[in-house]
């Protein structure tokens, strides 16, 4: 009923350290020695700013994330596999659940909450991983989702695990977790399909072929220049992650590349080797123009899976607006 | 009728088996197939979390209609993903209430499900579920006790969670009350079949396997009339068919196509 | 005030806190969006204890919880190492002392093993 508000309950102060020098010195000291940052906590603006937009894509890429795994669920060639990608795919809603919770938390200043993430996504304002914007045209996508898709992930988000932010980190410390499950779940599919029938075997090398250059791209470009955007230097700088995108997609080829090759497969670049003298993979570049088109919901299923996410929050806003408490906000 | 403790023992009376596999057919078949159903909506609730929480449910009563599978296999009816996969529609004994669509379209394309209908038909066949359950604790064969006790276990979260949504939904703003109701006429119409026993219903009483139709279906509607402030007029119907005696409609082809494509493609190849 | 809109909301922010055993306390969890206590309780517990035991569960309205601001947390939580009588650190010089006298000194573990001590 009265316009005020409590310390702790209303909007936090948004500010840039243009404005406030000496607050900005004390934060950059706090970050630079491992302390951690907490949702009520001063930050700077492009500190929150870079916050938002990384968790609220990571949130939501986990929810898109669902979509094409999801359509093997019911699909799924046993009753315990059934379980067992069930489980997985409500484990990456979960994980959207505690991501976005995050970002709301961050975004809340701004007067902003889940509706809002939701018509951002729906308009195309917010944006989804590469990945989750391809077709799973077999079974062996599915568990090929699984095992790399789930791969590149882990490399990402177990690069974050010290992050500067604190509700980040810990909701990552929970999602990391669950992520060894996901990985052994996608090993699993793979394994079977790897050692089982020529049919089999073919399947699961078509989607490898099919999945590559989705999988290069994962981690984003290598610079800045090749797409026109990378938030790569602003999480470095804040502590948020530590690696480059490229650091990160080198150290994704150390560790599944060998593994590929050791259950028979290829994959669809002639010219990948490891490079000893400089220590690195060398590899042919995705075409990162398609990148571009794929990411701004022009990728062969960005429409279809968006058009999902649609109809599922438009046909349930009745249930919302049922439910719905009122509350007074200034 | 003393008790009949495993399954060697049930074999033994060729009467006893049949009846028996019948009741296990018809506990494994709608848990299998509500959480089908289930299975079709993740990703797709209304609320993030709730889609998180429904989920459990439903991998929950997957792994129920998976121990009475098992209880089948015992009972040398074959293994349970070929019972869960293999069997065409007319040899399924789910009620047939449990086997409809979410909503129009698919799971893959617009999927046009309704929360209303999902919220109704999960209380009532969890209030149904808890019925039978509890009965088949009384029943001659022992392995099936033991099941029920250990479904018995897990199962009343499932009923608190749609028994919370339908409470709160029904009282609600009049949309929400009116699709609710609307649902609930529906499935007045549907879920009769789910209380019979089918074929060898008179086997079943008289060996004591499970309580009668009549038993289940009164107590079943003595518990949902203390939660639902709006009851349907008129008895129960089976309008789709009886599905104890295995009579269905083509929306479980439609469901048993999907669930089995991959397993169908290759019958012999380990997955 | 009249600039003060009157808005209904789906998205009411719980905390949720559970409890592993008899033995343990409450832990915080995490938080979750939803409309009452009701929903949320229905909700909480296979959104964050799916791969862990619990007994109980415990959801509060977020708005309820009166926590430190950032401020108190920097201000409140500091203390100055020098409280050691309020801990055994500052009482071990007795162990000494009853070695002389032939006991032995009832510390922390000794007493905590008497709950197995059966009164004659």
């Amino acid at each position: 009923m009265y316009n005020y508000i409590e310390h702790g309950k209303g909007a936090t102060a948004v500010s840039t350290h243009q404005e406030d020098p000496e607050k900005y010195a004390e934060f950059m000291e706090r970050i630079e020695a491992g302390e951690k940052i907490e949702a009520d906590d001063w930050m700077p603006d492009e500190y929150r700013q870079t916050l938002i937009k990384l968790i609220s894509m990571h949130g939501i890429s986990e929810i898109m994330g669902a979509l094409p795994e999801k359509e093997w669920v019911p699909k799924a060639p046993s009753l315990k596999r059934k379980l067992g990608i069930m489980a997985k795919v409500q484990d990456e809603m979960g994980h959207g659940q505690l991501l976005l919770r995050v970002a709301e938390d961050l975004m809340a200043p701004y007067g902003k909450d889940r509706e809002d993430i939701m018509q951002d996504l729906l308009r195309g304002d917010l944006k989804f991983h590469n990945v989750f914007h391809m077709a799973t045209k077999s079974w062996a996508d599915a568990g090929l989702i699984g095992w790399l898709v789930d791969g590149a992930a882990i490399i990402t988000q177990t690069n974050m695990l010290d992050a500067s932010y604190g509700p980040y980190q810990r909701a990552l410390q929970r999602i990391c977790a669950e992520e060894v499950f996901h990985a052994q779940h996608g090993e699993a599919i793979i394994m079977a399909l790897a050692e089982g029938t020529e049919e089999q075997k073919a399947m699961l090398q078509d989607a490898l072929n099919r999945w590559w250059p989705a999988l290069l791209m994962f981690f984003g470009p290598p610079t800045a220049e090749t797409t026109g955007s990378s938030k790569q230097e602003a999480t470095i700088k804040y502590r948020i992650r530590k690696s480059t995108n490229e650091g990160l997609r080198q150290a994704y080829l150390d560790k599944y590349l060998p593994r590929i090759f050791s259950l028979g497969l290829t994959v669809p670049d002639e010219t990948i080797h490891y490079d000893e003298e400089k220590k690195k993979w060398i590899y042919q570049q995705p075409d990162w123009n398609e990148f571009k088109q794929i990411i701004s919901n022009n990728g062969p299923r960005s429409q279809a899976r968006l058009r999902l996410r649609k109809i599922a929050h438009e046909n349930s806003a009745w249930v919302r607006e049922a439910l719905a408490t009122p509350v007074v906000t200034a | 009728m003393s008790l009949v403790e495993t399954a060697e023992q049930a074999k033994q009376d060729a009467a006893y088996k049949e009846a028996l596999v019948e009741v296990l057919y018809q506990l494994a078949d709608d848990d299998f197939i509500i959480s089908y159903r289930g299975s079709e909506w993740l990703g797709l609730a209304p609320h993030i979390e709730e889609d998180v929480a429904f989920s459990s449910i439903t991998q929950n009563t997957m792994g129920h209609a998976m121990l009475f599978y098992q209880l089948l296999e015992e009972l040398g009816e074959g293994d349970a993903d070929a019972l869960a996969h293999e069997r065409i529609s007319n040899e399924r004994r789910n009620g047939t209430y449990f086997e409809i669509k979410n909503g129009s379209g698919t799971y893959l394309e617009e999927p046009q499900y309704d929360w209303a209908l999902a919220v109704v038909r999960n209380y009532l066949y969890e209030a149904f579920k808890k019925v039978k359950l509890e009965e088949a604790l009384k029943s001659s064969y022992a392995p099936l006790r033991n099941t029920a006790d250990k479904v018995l276990m897990e199962q009343p979260y499932h009923l608190g969670h749609w028994k919370t949504w339908i409470t709160q939904l029904q009282d609600s703003s009049q949309e929400a009350k009116e699709r609710i109701q609307s649902r609930l006429d529906e499935a007045w119409k549907q879920i009769g079949d789910a209380f019979e026993l089918g074929p060898k219903a008179d086997d079943i009483l008289a060996k004591e396997i499970l309580s009668s139709s009549e038993t289940l279906k009164q107590r079943w509607l003595d518990s949902v009339k203390e939660t639902l402030t709006y009851v349907p007029n008129g008895d129960l119907a089976s309008e789709l068919g009886n599905g104890r005696a295995k009579e269905h409609t083509d929306q479980l082809d439609q469901a048993l196509a999907t669930l089995s494509e991959v397993y169908n493609s290759d019958r012999e190849a380990v997955w | 005030m009249a600039e003060n809109e009157k808005k209904a909301t789906f998205y009411k922010t719980y905390e949720v806190f559970s409890r592993k055993n008899d033995k343990s306390h409450a832990q915080h969890q995490f938080s979750l969006l939803a409309p009452n206590e009701e929903i949320a309780l229905a909700m909480a517990q296979e959104n964050f204890m799916r791969r862990e035991d619990v007994i109980d569960v415990w959801v509060v309205a977020r708005d309820n919880i009166r926590k430190m601001t950032s401020e108190e947390r920097k201000q409140w939580t500091k203390r100055l190492d020098n409280k050691d009588y309020r801990n055994t650190k500052g009482y071990g010089y007795l162990r000494k002392k009853w070695r002389e006298k032939e006991q032995e000194m009832l510390d922390e573990k000794e007493i905590l093993s008497w709950k197995e001590v059966a009164r004659k």
